[in-house]
């Protein structure tokens, strides 16, 4: 029986073609070098597309990260043949990969969102009904359509992978491609709409003068809460989501819900957990700026004000998800060698001052070389903007390439995919939790407790210390 | 071994246990009130900057440009609110490539020997080399301070854009001889902004010699337009902050990045006696509460009152609009302006709001070309004090 996709990534092998960390530090140089490149050709305001106006660019970023979650999470490849993914040469397949997913993108842009709910539905999809508007000029009515579609895929990139990371595929997983992809894809594609129309609609709605009080909830119902009436409070949580989901699926390896023996309680302790912890990650960002910057002032402008620094926190979180996948993808996940929670542990602490540096360099030099403008706040500064590509051409090459060229993609025997899942038990088993266990789960508590107490009281001194933007 | 305690094992929970309070109290504590302990006591300095007894404010212009489809469209084209302004081939920098193509360095050479003496050959030059010219308008205002003494002194708040419109706005209301006469004493420029700053050769064509007081953040190519465009006089980088100029009147810088790669805003404060506090910007890019509160933290003012607001504020300069525009006009109400002379870049969108929020904004005439009677607009006055 023809083969697709199915289990393509745990059933390939990658192997190394240098040893040490030299594969996993050339191919970082080759992707950022590949990220300048398309960031010139596609976004920067002096290249050639300059697509970073900063709307557009930013849809079209954000739902290509959603294509080729679609393709490799959802679809599983199909419908390439396995027989095609294990002997194409990677820059072939990464060429075709990359080729329909754009075709997909812009079929979804231009033909979902802006043709069909943009003419027929919700005018501000489509920047020409939006045009119709009294004042409105080109330019801002392509901005607002931009603005509403990709604060969908804000949500899609969060929901997408979280069926398949967290709630793994269930109760669907036993379905062939491609009735399994277009089912999770529904299903996904519907809790979206929901979350998009209860927290994202508002936003738009109160675009308008007057306020679209009759279509939209204005004020929105989180305006006290969020001190702002911005769906960026949104925004916020749900960039938290988006990462959260590839630290617990790369970096944390599950942990610790793959103790959880219950399929579903673990699924459903997977799905709401990452979201409990993008909340507490939400919130924490959103008080480390309060702790930096003062406290926000509703009104103002910028650093300031409470819609920007909501708008922040999702930024924040993105500056960490690059230092994970990278460690995850070029560095093989080090370290492996101790047991899970301490691998856990240490990766976290390394991608977090990989994240910390990420941000100071990307503020300090990024209006040097990106097209983008010098200080924290600009209204057009959207550091998710060159992140998210980061990240996509990171995917490309990961998912697409098989990292080439510093790693060979050789498919696994039969063997050795029964010694992995046995390995991957066997790993399980050792870190199933005893009364030992349960006492130390107690006393991290209380030492988790006191270091945030401890990161909280110094931070302000550590943030002075260092001159951001000069 | 004790199978009852594993230290291994110990560890391990540990382990996962920081993680867990970690993530329960990130999520409990960081936004709930009791964090607000956290936050310093930060004390009013109180710096006092003097009264003055009224300012009398005349809008020389407010009309930065005169389509906004004509300018967002060229900003569009050229690749959005991100592009160098020097880029974008307007007046007066134009090389006759075309839109989005343009550098200070060739449009400049081909109109700098003509300025500040000959702008009418400058400018028949820009018609042939830029784009959007006819576009082009630009801001600027005439401040007259009385003293408490009854000394009358003059500032001139920007220089506008377009050469032609400027020089025209500047006959009409008199600026042209004020120049020339030395009874304005310094050039206040708020920020680099074309619409702002590009217009200098026409305060230069009447007084070469006049003080200039700039922000800290100009770019190169603004520094240089200083000089290229015949300067002879004092030149006053000013830094971020606080800086006071006469009794009464101080300007503060405020390090804000601004769309067209411009960097850091000069604005104006003015204490009138018996009245309060007077907010007088260019675009007030850094906000209008932001500036406020600025004012409350660092500055002692009669009465503590937030007296008056001119100029620009920065919402909806091309009729356009966001959520957080709304946080500005539901909170404006908590600062209590007395009067609110808005214009230029606050936008008539948000003037409107402004008016239906039942704030004091002052209406204007809508003539010389401004469009609207919702704010101050070209010719009109205001009088703090």
């Amino acid at each position: 029986m023809e083969r697709f996709g199915v289990g393509y990534l745990e059933e390939r092998k990658l192997v190394k073609r240098t040893s040490g960390l030299t594969a996993g530090i050339v191919s970082l140089v080759l992707v950022l070098a590949v990220f300048y490149g398309t960031w010139w050709i596609f976004h920067d305001p002096r290249g050639l597309m300059r697509m970073y106006t900063p709307y557009v660019g930013y849809m079209y970023c954000r739902w290509w990260l959603i294509m080729m979650i679609w393709m490799v999470y959802i679809f599983d490849y199909w419908p390439f043949r396995r027989s095609w993914l294990n002997t194409a040469h990677p820059v072939l397949k990464g060429l075709v990969l990359t080729a329909v997913s754009a075709l997909i993108l812009v079929t979804l842009i231009k033909g979902f969102f802006e043709g069909l709910l943009g003419n027929y539905g919700l005018a501000y999809f489509n920047p020409e009904q939006l045009e119709k508007l009294p004042g409105i000029t080109s330019f801002f009515a392509i901005e607002y359509a931009s603005l509403a579609i990709l604060m969908f895929a804000a949500i899609a990139s969060w929901l997408s992978p979280a069926w398949v990371v967290a709630m793994e595929n269930a109760p669907w997983e036993k379905l062939k491609q491609p009735v399994r992809g277009l089912t999770i894809l529904l299903v996904t594609f519907f809790l979206s709409t929901i979350v998009y129309f209860i927290t994202m609609h508002s936003h738009m709605g109160i675009l308008y003068q007057p306020w679209q009080s009759f279509t939209s909830i204005a004020p929105p119902y989180w305006e006290n809460f969020a001190d702002t009436v911005s769906g960026n409070f949104h925004i916020a949580w749900i960039m938290c989501c988006t990462v959260v989901i590839w630290l617990v699926e790369t970096i944390w390896q599950r942990y610790p819900f793959n103790l959880i023996k219950n399929a579903w309680a673990r699924r459903f302790a997977m799905f709401f957990g990452i979201i409990a912890i993008a909340l507490a990650l939400n919130f924490f960002l959103y008080f480390a700026q309060e702790l930096t910057w003062g406290e926000a002032v509703r009104g103002t402008r910028r650093e300031f004000s409470p819609d920007w620094r909501w708008l922040h926190v999702g930024e924040m979180a993105i500056f960490w998800l690059v230092p994970a996948l990278a460690l995850s993808f070029y560095f093989d996940n080090w370290p492996r060698k101790y047991s899970m929670p301490v691998n856990v542990a240490v990766r976290t602490v390394i991608s977090i001052v990989g994240a910390v540096l990420l941000y100071i360099v990307y503020y300090k030099t990024s209006h040097l070389f990106l097209g983008t403008q010098k200080g924290f706040s600009h209204p057009q500064q959207f550091p998710m903007i060159p992140m998210i590509w980061l990240v996509n051409i990171m995917l490309v090459h990961h998912w697409f390439m098989d990292n080439w060229p510093m790693w060979k993609m050789v498919p696994k025997t039969q063997e050795e995919i029964d010694q992995d899942h046995a390995a991957a038990a066997a790993e399980l088993e050792a870190e199933k939790p005893t009364r030992s266990y349960g006492w130390g789960v107690g006393a991290g508590v209380v030492a988790g407790v006191a270091v945030y107490f401890v990161v909280v009281a110094i931070l302000p001194a550590a943030y002075s210390a260092i001159t951001i933007i000069n | 071994m004790n199978k009852s305690f594993d230290r291994r094992t110990f560890l391990k929970g540990a382990t996962t246990g920081v993680g867990f309070g970690l993530v329960g109290v990130m999520g409990l504590y960081s936004y709930s009130p009791l964090r607000k302990a956290h936050f310093p006591n930060v004390d009013r300095k109180m710096t006092d900057i003097g009264t003055l007894k009224s300012v009398h404010v005349t809008n020389i212009s407010e009309t930065s440009w005169f389509e906004n489809a004509v300018l967002m469209g060229d900003i569009k084209k050229a690749g959005g609110l991100l592009v160098n302004q020097y880029d974008y081939n307007w007046p007066p920098f134009g090389n006759g490539k075309g839109l989005g193509k343009g550098s200070y360095e060739e449009g400049i050479a081909k109109i700098k020997q003509y300025l500040p003496h000959d702008l009418e050959k400058a400018w028949s030059i820009i018609e042939q080399e830029c784009v959007s010219v006819e576009n082009a308008g630009g801001f600027a205002a005439l401040l007259d301070i009385e003293e408490l003494d009854g000394t009358k002194r003059k500032f001139l708040l920007d220089s506008g854009w377009s050469y032609k419109w400027m020089d025209e706005c500047f006959k009409r209301e008199g600026i042209d001889a004020m120049l020339r006469n030395k009874e304005i004493e310094a050039l206040i420029i708020s920020h680099e902004h074309f619409d702002h700053y590009w217009g200098l050769p026409v305060t230069l064509k009447y007084d070469p010699d006049i003080t200039i007081y700039i922000p800290e953040g100009f770019y190169e190519e603004g520094k240089q337009y200083i000089k290229d465009s015949g300067h002879t006089g004092k030149l006053i980088e000013v830094k971020n902050g606080l800086n006071k100029i006469i009794p009464g009147l101080a300007t503060y810088v405020f390090p804000v990045p601004i769309i067209c790669r411009v960097f850091g805003e000069q604005s104006i404060y003015c204490n009138v006696k018996d009245k309060g506090l007077v907010s007088v910007t260019g675009c007030c890019h850094q906000g209008i509460i932001q500036f406020a509160e600025t004012a409350y933290n660092e500055l002692k003012y009669e009465n503590d009152n937030f007296y008056g607001i001119y100029g620009g504020l920065h919402i909806s300069p091309f009729d356009d609009w966001d959520p957080k525009y709304d946080d500005l006009v539901i909170s404006l109400r908590n600062y209590d302006f007395d009067v609110i002379g808005c214009n230029h870049c606050t936008g008539l969108v948000c003037a409107n709001k402004f008016i239906q929020a039942g704030y004091p904004v002052v209406r204007g005439t809508a003539q010389h070309r401004s469009k609207d009677t919702a704010y101050l607009g070209n010719g009109d006055t205001i009088t703090f004090g």
